[in-house]
């Protein structure tokens, strides 16, 4: 996949991890106390599998880690110093020179076209001398 | 299970009737389409350009001017970011009732990432353009030089022949 496709795909897999991880970190927060009038909360049964304390930690790691490889794939991308006007110089530039090698194969073409038809003339009439038994003719 | 048949063909399929013969009976196809149509009631346009932000009502957080740099503008993006994705976290902590515009802050900043990373796609068109280009006059090149040396072996091969006739 060509590198700016695989930034957008970095950028949407952040914003992914990004509402996954406040999403689940809201969900499965254990109240807290807010005032001291009240008692504490009851105590939350342990979850099941990773327990809740875990969870910013494991989910942060992977958003810093997401953003990283943003970073990474940023520093990758080839552009060139100078815009667009240096990049339509270049393409003029290269187009000069494509039209020219372009002349030059054509004559080139030509000739070699040229130089063929007259080898298989002289082939044909070396031939026909050979059939007819006649001395070949020197030319 | 009712079955429809195909629609049938265009009826002005007639006036082509002659068409091998001559080609100049038949009316020419409509010409292409310029500006803006409708088509199946939605407006289309056929000039196909990057709408700039202002225009869909966003902020433009990075720099504008004539030439941007790009990797840093990527990058500052990126900080900025995980910065107000912390500063949600912190706000749900303290004061949760305020949540929305650190939310629409974050929309914000990936609709600035997104624009920039559209924007970068003229730039990879010219450079794929340069990069076929070059590859287009490395093939010529060969290709001439395979024909020059293809036409000097084969003129030395006649003269070669030409001095064992001679020989004769």
């Amino acid at each position: 996949m060509d590198i700016i496709s695989q930034l957008q795909e970095q950028v949407n897999l952040i914003a992914n991890l990004a509402f996954n991880t406040i999403g689940t970190l809201q969900r499965d927060a254990p109240p807290n106390r807010i005032s001291p009038n009240y008692p504490e909360p009851p105590a939350q049964p342990t979850e099941d599998g990773t327990t809740f304390s875990e969870q910013p930690k494991l989910m942060s790691t992977g958003l810093v880690k997401a953003a990283k490889q943003f970073d990474a794939l940023v520093a990758a991308l080839p552009i060139a110093e100078g815009g667009e006007e240096a990049q339509l110089k270049r393409i003029a530039e290269l187009q000069a020179e494509n039209d020219a090698i372009g002349q030059e194969l054509q004559k080139q073409l030509e000739a070699a076209e040229k130089e063929l038809h007259q080898v298989q003339e002289l082939f044909s009439q070396a031939s026909d001398n050979c059939l007819n038994l006649k001395k070949p003719d020197v030319n | 299970m009712a079955t429809a048949t195909y629609p049938p063909p265009p009826p002005y399929y007639r006036l082509y009737k002659d068409y091998l013969q001559n080609p100049d009976s038949a009316p020419e196809p409509p010409p292409p389409i310029e500006g803006t149509y409708v088509c199946f009631g939605a407006n289309y346009t056929t000039s196909d350009v990057l709408p700039s932000l202002e225009e869909q009502g966003v902020r433009q957080l990075y720099s504008k001017g004539p030439n941007i740099d790009f990797k840093k503008e990527l990058r500052s993006l990126n900080a900025e970011l995980q910065l107000h994705i912390l500063e949600l976290a912190d706000i749900l902590i303290e004061r949760p009732s305020q949540y929305a515009r650190r939310v629409e802050e974050i929309s914000t900043v990936f609709k600035n990432l997104h624009h920039l990373l559209n924007s970068l796609r003229p730039h990879q068109a010219r450079a794929t353009l340069i990069h076929i280009l070059e590859l287009q006059i490395q093939r010529r090149k060969q290709a001439v030089e395979d024909i020059k040396r293809r036409r000097e072996e084969a003129r030395s091969l006649l003269k070669e022949a030409l001095t064992i006739l001679d020989g004769q």
